[in-house]
């Protein structure tokens, strides 16, 4: 996806060397790296709320599939990342939880819309 | 009261979609017009020049270790000098700004121009939502909440056996509101600015920030420990030298 081409290609310029002590981290490329995650997850959350509202799940399943596609997204920009974290990103933190809270208001409301155009016709 | 109301798909046509539809294109049509009414006004050399001394400040900062003891030295008294110094700001002064930033005609009226324009399509698009949709049963949520939400969600609907999940579109508006953030940043770009806290940030980042943040630049700048990495670039090279060639 063209999500993470940008991905690969910001993060090549990315500053900081793992193998030696000096500092530094590229404040935009830091920058750019963050909206590449928070826009993946935004993204995801929206298909996902209306994969659980097409699905009819109800309740807990229904954040239950949340999570379950936010830690999918985490593997994936790990896995894009090479498992190198620090190269791309200050810390583990971001990869995992930044944006989750965020894409769950996006969540709930496809999901509900999904599952009141599918079920309650 | 588990079992699922049938509830009329006109409901779906006629609330449901026209409501998304109206917060989406109202959102779109804000995002234009304070672009176009923000163009109007030129940067402030005075905020401009802070920025950029406060922003080599920080390149100093994290470059230090790469320069001499003494060259980092200088520059740093250039910078935290008592008498002249970019980053020095007399505690008179200090205030200054900030109640300038207030009061200054200008600033006032593009901070109020900017809420309005905030504040207003939400009232209107509110009023308008009350007005027409309400007194009916508009969507359903697919997960189960407590009864203290009744009064909140259900607003207009007045029979208390109707289960919790059965919501008014009063609900269904706000849901829309704090839901529609997301897409908006994604169509929109990052410019789209629909937070209250963002905006608020932005804005009063222009008053207090200079003032404030060129202090904790001189401060951090003082700790700074010079470490120079010139000593150790040789183990360094070695060790690189080594992992290429292994």
């Amino acid at each position: 996806m063209a999500m993470h081409n940008d991905d690969s290609s910001s993060s090549d310029t990315k500053h900081s060397d793992g193998s030696n002590d000096l500092p530094g981290f590229s404040a935009e490329n830091l920058q750019s790296n963050m909206k590449v995650i928070y826009y993946s997850r935004t993204f995801l959350s929206i298909i996902g709320g209306v994969i659980a509202g097409i699905l009819g799940l109800t309740g807990l399943k229904g954040f239950v599939l949340y999570f379950l596609i936010m830690a999918l997204a985490s593997l994936g920009l790990a896995a894009k990342a090479r498992f190198s974290i620090h190269e791309y990103f200050d810390s583990w933190n971001r990869v995992v939880l930044d944006a989750v809270l965020g894409g769950l208001m996006s969540f709930v409301l496809f999901w509900t819309f999904a599952y009141d155009i599918v079920h309650i016709f | 009261m588990a079992e699922d109301l049938v509830l009329d798909s006109a409901i779906r046509d006629w609330v449901l979609i026209p409501l998304s539809l109206v917060m989406v294109l109202i959102g779109i049509l804000r995002h234009f017009v304070t672009k176009l009414m923000r163009s109007s006004q030129p940067p402030d050399i005075k905020i401009l020049k802070e920025n950029q001394v406060v922003m080599r400040a920080r390149n100093l900062r994290t470059c230090a270790n790469l320069i001499p003891a003494k060259s980092f030295r200088s520059r740093r008294v250039y910078f935290s000098n008592e008498e002249n110094g970019l980053l020095y700001v007399p505690k008179g002064q200090a205030q200054n700004p900030q109640a300038q930033m207030l009061t200054d005609p200008n600033m006032a009226t593009d901070m109020m121009k900017k809420n309005l324009s905030m504040i207003i399509p939400q009232t209107l698009t509110f009023a308008w939502v009350n007005f027409f949709f309400s007194g009916f049963v508009a969507a359903k949520i697919p997960f189960p909440l407590t009864q203290r939400f009744r009064s909140m969600l259900q607003n207009g609907i007045d029979l208390s056996t109707v289960d919790v999940s059965y919501v008014s579109s009063r609900s269904w508006y706000f849901l829309n509101l704090f839901g529609l953030r997301g897409l908006f940043s994604l169509i929109l770009g990052e410019e789209n600015a629909l937070d209250d806290t963002q905006r608020m940030m932005q804005m009063g980042g222009f008053g207090f920030d200079p003032t404030k943040s060129l202090s904790a630049e001189k401060d951090s700048l003082d700790i700074i420990q010079h470490d120079w990495a010139l000593p150790r670039i040789e183990q360094r090279a070695e060790s690189i030298l080594r992992k290429l060639t292994n």
